[in-house]
């Protein structure tokens, strides 16, 4: 009797022992494998908002995609271009503007947490006037998508055989906070050159090369 | 590989690689050999560890540590990779893309030649240097010292503020008492001397004239340390104007060269080269080239290429000279009233006669050039083109050539003024005077009694450590500049990133303290606006801001040239020479490297490790002694032996080198060594237990050969007679990359009939003209296949053809090559053991046949064999053959097994013995970023600049078209001076390379192998007329 609830017990202790492991197995990766990276970013900067619910097109940021290896980490005044007026959350900025008309008074200026570390960054004041004495310094993003240094990854080659940014980068367009949605491993580069020199990419035939130096020189 | 974009350019930041490399230089700092270092480890006689010290750790102790650091390493595989961050600029500026190459026309500064220059940078670093193809001189090539331009601009031990009694101050300081000691000089009445090199640029020369005017006794002195003084002042005697000829070498059918190097240091040796490798292309259906003779005595670089090389003894120069005249004015029918030389021992003389006949058959073609400091021979030389009627064709007056002002007499005279304590304030820049006139020991005390002493040198030196202040002026990349190399062709050169010290440019200088601040922007707008846009030519712009912007763009623009005023040639000041006895004992021959033109360069480590074209030794300089007299001596390669000359003059100690093809009795040492601060490199390359120093404790590179100078009727000479040998019964080995010398195989070793090599195949024009494939060997072909032929290559075949009669071994690819595929330095002693890094190196082979021997030049990279060997025995599969043809080196997969080097018939692989950090993390800046930078244990090799192929091929994808012929250019291919390397689609029916494949020169290295190289050669031909053995 003794024995069976032992056994019993075993067996369960066993079955819990596996599902564990199994839950933990399935989050191991490879080494080197990031796919799920999402690291914190200085500036809580938001995809799903800029990409997915404004619209705005990748390369308006990433403009080096087209002409260049790197698609590039957009410098401080392309912020500008739209955060010289936008300066915090919509629904705040027409709070305020709502209330000014109430009580009768000009509307102040509030600028949200974020968007002041950006004016911090480029040396500049609530009000957007240049800080006397400070120079503009450069923010430290994440890399968030990091290739070994001997593989060489051109953004350019890919964008003009049309690739789209979401076949790698993933659905950006609802990321609050960017993380890595491919493993980026060989295998993954290979088998997608393998599969668009077979199947062409969104309808163009193309030759993607397996030749080892393509990537590795 | 890393997407970090610039923060301002000034800025330092930092890359992966740099971070890479500083976990490993601590790494390896860690694991460095300390005094203390255990006992186990000390070398016993030869490299092998004493068995019995070895045993300190048990095997069960080995195996326990072994098992824990396995776990321990996949444990930690297991995580992330470390935290990266990208930086980008707060404001990029406007145009600029990230990791996109662009490239500024500039001008060269590496010497006085100013060819034309294109600046590569990535994301704001000037990285890569290349010739400015539609540039009228240079015409796309670029000698080594251009293209070693960068890693100095990333040097830590430049200057980066101006310094007061060897102390840092503040410029406003220095200017302050700068002005207050001249206003006190002013009033004195002192003399004031500027001293630089030949200044090139007309603004600057301006500058300095408007600066010295100032004074009551102000001069600018020019002081060319590789001098061509003598023929200025030739001319000014037989033209009745100071000037400097422009030599078309393109132009010259014959050539005969009285010692002077003009495709190695000449005058402007990149434009010369491109000249007289135009003429070197013999076709099937026009057997024509130049004929180029050369009488020397030490064996220089153009004297390998020439058709025919007499070695002579120096003082036989003027004599030679003096004959060539002589019989050249009887076929003139204007004999000579007097004899050049009285006592003509007449050995030359059936060669002179054959010469001047052909000189005279070719009037208006020939050129003759000498590089004598005689001025009595140089008027010969001047007398002997006149009546050839060369100038006008060959040599031109009217648009002379700027590239050499020095005036010698200038410097002797500024030298008695020193030391008589007559000079009230010395400025000197681009020279170290102290160290360019070591012949004269008093010097640096006489510099010392200078109320006012300024250098303007980017480092320390001789001078500047006895100089009152430093003004360091920046580095050319970081410097507006213009040059007029030649009259009427003005260039710009244009700064490529913001300077990283504090230095100011030597015109803002002398601005200042005329009390005139400028910018150099500015100075060089006002005085083209004023001096040259009045001169534009008639299709130019009328607008000055259209007129700068062109020339900008450009790099150069071509204008009237000011006029010159040529006399009649005055053949009264024609007088026989001085007869010259050889005197008792040895010669010495003065001579700058390929790699080291002036002493400027000894900080560059790229130059230092080059080999010399000729003698193959890399680090310092050496006595080359004939093999007659090293037989007579009892001298071997590396005895270290003292030079000197007279009772109390200087003694030198230097390693001797055997050179063939040196005249008996002379000494040639190499100029430019032994220069302060060059200690620096005693650590360079990998410090491990059995290291040697590059630079022995107390030592410099080399030693400074200039003690052997000597002011003789004017003249700064180079050679000095009288000296004698000693040996010490020391020996130093020489870091010499080849070993291995001859053609020949020595009859114990090779198999029956094949003594001679094929390696280099050449022929003589005469057996060409009857049979193009002249000079073939003869091979049994071999066409069997291991290997199925399932792999064809229906794209692009990439492969390279080298005209090895252009080829003149100047190296320019060699750095060309180490600039782009990021190539380290490794230093002295690894060279010496075989280990250097050169992905293309430069064989020179002797063929000993001919008492006058005959040498090849065959630059030797990876062939990209269609079968590999090397391929079939890698385990690992890290070296591969590509759809394209190109025999592909992927170092993430490379273990190391260093099988493939040892099956590659060519000897091309390198293998990383070590990390090779720079020991500067400032200098990483120079890398490449397309390319890897490999690790430790990794074999590398010429990849044929896939990096460039692959740009190429997605700019053409980018554009929708196909990648056109010359689209893709190597980096050895973009340098060559001589254009005697060509790469292309060989699959392409239209492309040029298609074309030279069917040339009949065309042959292949070890052939008869069947490996079948992508690199083709086409064979030498020399010009003469007898159909030789061989060649």
């Amino acid at each position: 009797m003794q024995q069976r609830v032992l056994t019993i017990a075993l067996i369960i202790g066993l079955g819990f022992s596996i599902a564990l492991l199994a839950s933990a197995m399935s989050a191991w990766r490879l080494p080197d494998n990031q796919q799920g990276y999402a690291p914190q970013q200085p500036i809580a900067y938001s995809h799903r908002l800029h990409a997915g619910e404004l619209q705005i097109n990748c390369v308006f940021c990433h403009s080096a995609a087209e002409s260049s290896r790197y698609a590039g980490i957009p410098s401080s005044d392309v912020c500008m271009k739209c955060h010289r007026l936008v300066t915090a959350p919509y629904n705040v900025m027409q709070q305020e503007l709502q209330l000014a008309d109430k009580e009768k008074r000009p509307p102040k200026t509030i600028v949200s947490a974020e968007l002041k570390k950006l004016y911090d960054s480029l040396a500049l004041d609530d009000k957007l006037q240049p800080i006397p004495g400070r120079t503009p310094q450069s923010i430290a993003w994440v890399r968030v998508h990091n290739l070994p240094d001997y593989a060489c990854f051109s953004h350019q080659a890919h964008v003009a055989a049309g690739v789209t940014c979401q076949y790698c980068h993933g659905p950006v367009e609802s990321m609050e906070r960017m993380q890595q949605f491919s493993t980026l491993a060989m295998g993954w580069c290979v088998n997608c050159h393998r599969d668009a020199t077979r199947n062409g990419v969104n309808g163009r035939q193309v030759h993607a090369a397996t030749d080892c130096s393509v990537c590795h020189h | 590989m890393a997407a970090k974009f610039m923060p301002p350019p000034i800025a330092p930041f930092v890359t992966t690689r740099d971070v890479f490399l500083a976990a490993m230089t601590k790494q390896r700092s860690e694991f460095r050999p300390s005094e203390t270092k255990p006992h186990s480890l000390v070398r016993r006689g030869g490299n092998q560890v004493a068995p019995a010290e070895a045993a300190a750790l048990s095997r069960r102790q080995f195996l326990e540590a072994a098992g824990f650091t396995i776990s321990l390493a996949a444990f930690g595989g297991c995580g992330r990779a470390p935290v990266d961050h990208a930086f980008p600029a707060p404001a990029m500026p406007a145009g600029t893309i990230p990791g996109q190459l662009r490239s500024y026309a500039s001008t060269c500064t590496g010497c006085s030649a100013a060819c034309g220059l294109l600046v590569g940078t990535r994301d704001g670093r000037p990285l890569k240097m290349e010739g400015l193809p539609e540039h009228p001189l240079s015409q796309g090539g670029l000698c080594a010292v251009g293209q070693a331009l960068p890693i100095g601009l990333y040097d830590r031990q430049r200057f980066a503020e101006p310094l007061q009694n060897g102390k840092p101050a503040e410029w406003t300081t220095i200017d302050h008492e700068i002005v207050q000691g001249l206003d006190r000089i002013k009033s004195q009445q002192k003399a004031v001397r500027v001293v630089t090199s030949t200044v090139t640029s007309p603004t600057l020369r301006a500058r300095i004239a408007a600066f010295v005017k100032q004074f009551p006794d102000g001069r600018h002195v020019v002081f060319d340390p590789n001098s061509s003084s003598a023929i200025l002042d030739a001319h000014q005697q037989t033209h009745g104007a100071r000037v400097l000829p422009h030599y078309h070498f393109d132009r010259a059918t014959t050539v005969v060269s009285f010692g002077a190097d003009f495709l190695g240091t000449w005058i402007s040796p990149v434009e010369f080269t491109a000249g007289w490798s135009s003429r070197r292309a013999p076709q099937a259906n026009k057997p024509e080239m130049s004929h180029h003779v050369q009488f020397e005595s030490r064996m220089s670089l153009t004297g390998s290429n020439a058709d025919r090389r007499y070695a002579i003894h120096p003082s036989q120069q003027g004599p030679l000279v003096g004959r060539l005249a002589e019989i050249v004015a009887t076929l003139a029918g204007k004999p000579l009233p007097e004899k050049p030389v009285a006592n003509m021992d007449g050995k030359f003389d059936q060669q002179l006669a054959e010469l001047a006949e052909r000189l005279w058959h070719e009037r208006g073609r020939g050129l003759v050039v000498c590089d004598s400091q005689e001025v009595g021979v140089q008027r010969y030389v001047n007398y002997i083109n006149h009546l050839l009627g060369n100038y006008g064709t060959t040599l031109d007056l009217e648009r002379p050539s700027r590239q050499r002002q020095g005036n010698d007499r200038d410097i002797e005279s500024l030298v008695e003024e020193l030391s008589a304590g007559q000079i009230g304030a010395l400025f000197v820049a681009d020279v170290d005077l102290l160290h360019a006139l070591a012949n004269r020991p008093g010097l640096a005390d006489a510099v010392d009694r200078v109320p006012l002493s300024i250098s303007f040198a980017p480092r320390g030196d001789e001078f500047t450590t006895h100089a009152k202040y430093v003004c360091p002026d920046h580095h050319p990349l970081e410097s507006w500049s213009d040059a007029e190399p030649i009259s009427g062709l003005m260039s710009l050169g244009q700064p490529t990133l913001q300077p990283l010290g504090n230095t100011r440019a030597m015109m803002e200088s002398l601005a200042t303290w005329m009390g005139q601040p400028t910018t150099t922007l500015a100075a060089l707008q006002a005085y083209w606006k004023d001096s040259v846009f009045p001169r534009r030519p008639s299709s130019a712009s009328a607008s000055f801001a259209d007129f700068w912007d062109v020339a900008l763009r450009s790099g150069f623009v071509e204008v009237t040239p000011e006029p010159v005023k040529i006399n009649e040639f005055n053949a009264t000041s024609l007088k026989p020479l001085m007869p010259t006895t050889a005197a008792d004992g040895f010669t010495i021959v003065l001579y700058n490297k390929i790699g080291m033109p002036d002493a400027r360069h000894a900080h560059n480590p790229w130059l230092q490790e080059l080999p010399d074209p000729v003698t193959k030794v890399t680090w310092g300089n050496y006595v080359c002694v004939s093999p007659a007299d090293a037989d007579r001596l009892q001298i071997n390669d590396g005895d270290v032996i003292a030079v000197s000359v007279g009772k109390d003059a200087p003694q030198l100690e230097l390693p001797a080198l055997v050179q063939v093809g040196q005249h008996e009795g002379t000494l040639a040492i190499a100029r430019g060594y032994g220069v302060k601060g060059t200690d620096r490199f005693a650590k360079v390359g990998p410090q491990w237990i059995g290291a040697n120093p590059t630079v022995v404790d107390g030592e410099l590179v080399g030693v400074n050969a200039a003690v052997f100078q000597e002011f003789r009727s004017g003249m700064l000479r180079y050679e000095r007679s009288g000296a004698t040998v000693a040996k010490t019964g020391k020996h130093r080995a020489l870091a010499a990359t080849q070993k291995y010398n001859s053609l020949e195989l020595p009859s114990n070793v090779a198999p029956h009939g094949a003594e001679h090599r094929d390696v280099i195949q050449r022929t003589t024009l005469a057996a060409f003209a009857k049979d193009p494939h002249a000079g073939a060997a003869e091979h049994h072909a071999t066409d069997t296949q291991l290997w199925p032929e399932d792999h064809p290559k229906t794209g692009h075949a990439w492969g390279m053809v080298i005209d090895l009669n252009k080829c003149t071994g100047c190296s320019a690819c060699v750095i060309a090559c180490q600039a782009e595929n990021n190539i380290p330095v490794v230093g002295y002693d690894e060279v010496r053991r075989q280990r250097e890094m050169h992905w293309l190196r430069i064989d020179r082979y002797y063929d000993q046949v001919s008492e006058n021997v005959d040498v090849a030049h065959q630059p030797m990279m990876c062939q990209h064999c269609d079968n590999a060997p090397c391929e079939t025995v890698c385990p690992a599969l890290a070296t591969v053959h590509s759809s394209e043809g190109l025999n592909e080196q992927v170092y993430n997969r490379c273990v190391g097994t260093r099988y493939c080097a040892n099956n590659c018939p060519y000897k091309v692989r390198r293998f990383n013995w070590f990390a090779y950090p720079h020991p500067d993390l400032r200098q990483n800046l120079v890398l490449n970023p397309e390319v890897t930078v490999r690790s430790r244990g990794v074999m590398e090799k010429c990849s044929m600049c896939v990096q460039r192929i692959e740009a190429g091929r997605i700019a053409a994808r980018t554009q929708g078209v196909p990648m056109a012929d010359g689209m893709v250019q190597t980096a050895c291919q973009q340098s060559c001076p001589a254009d005697a390397i060509l790469f292309g689609d060989m699959n392409d029916p239209r492309s040029a390379i298609s074309a030279a494949l069917k040339n009949p020169r065309r042959y292949r290295v070890l052939e008869e192998l069947n490996v079948r190289p992508s690199v083709s050669y086409l064979r030498v031909v020399r010009n003469r007329d007898e159909e030789a053995r061989r060649g």
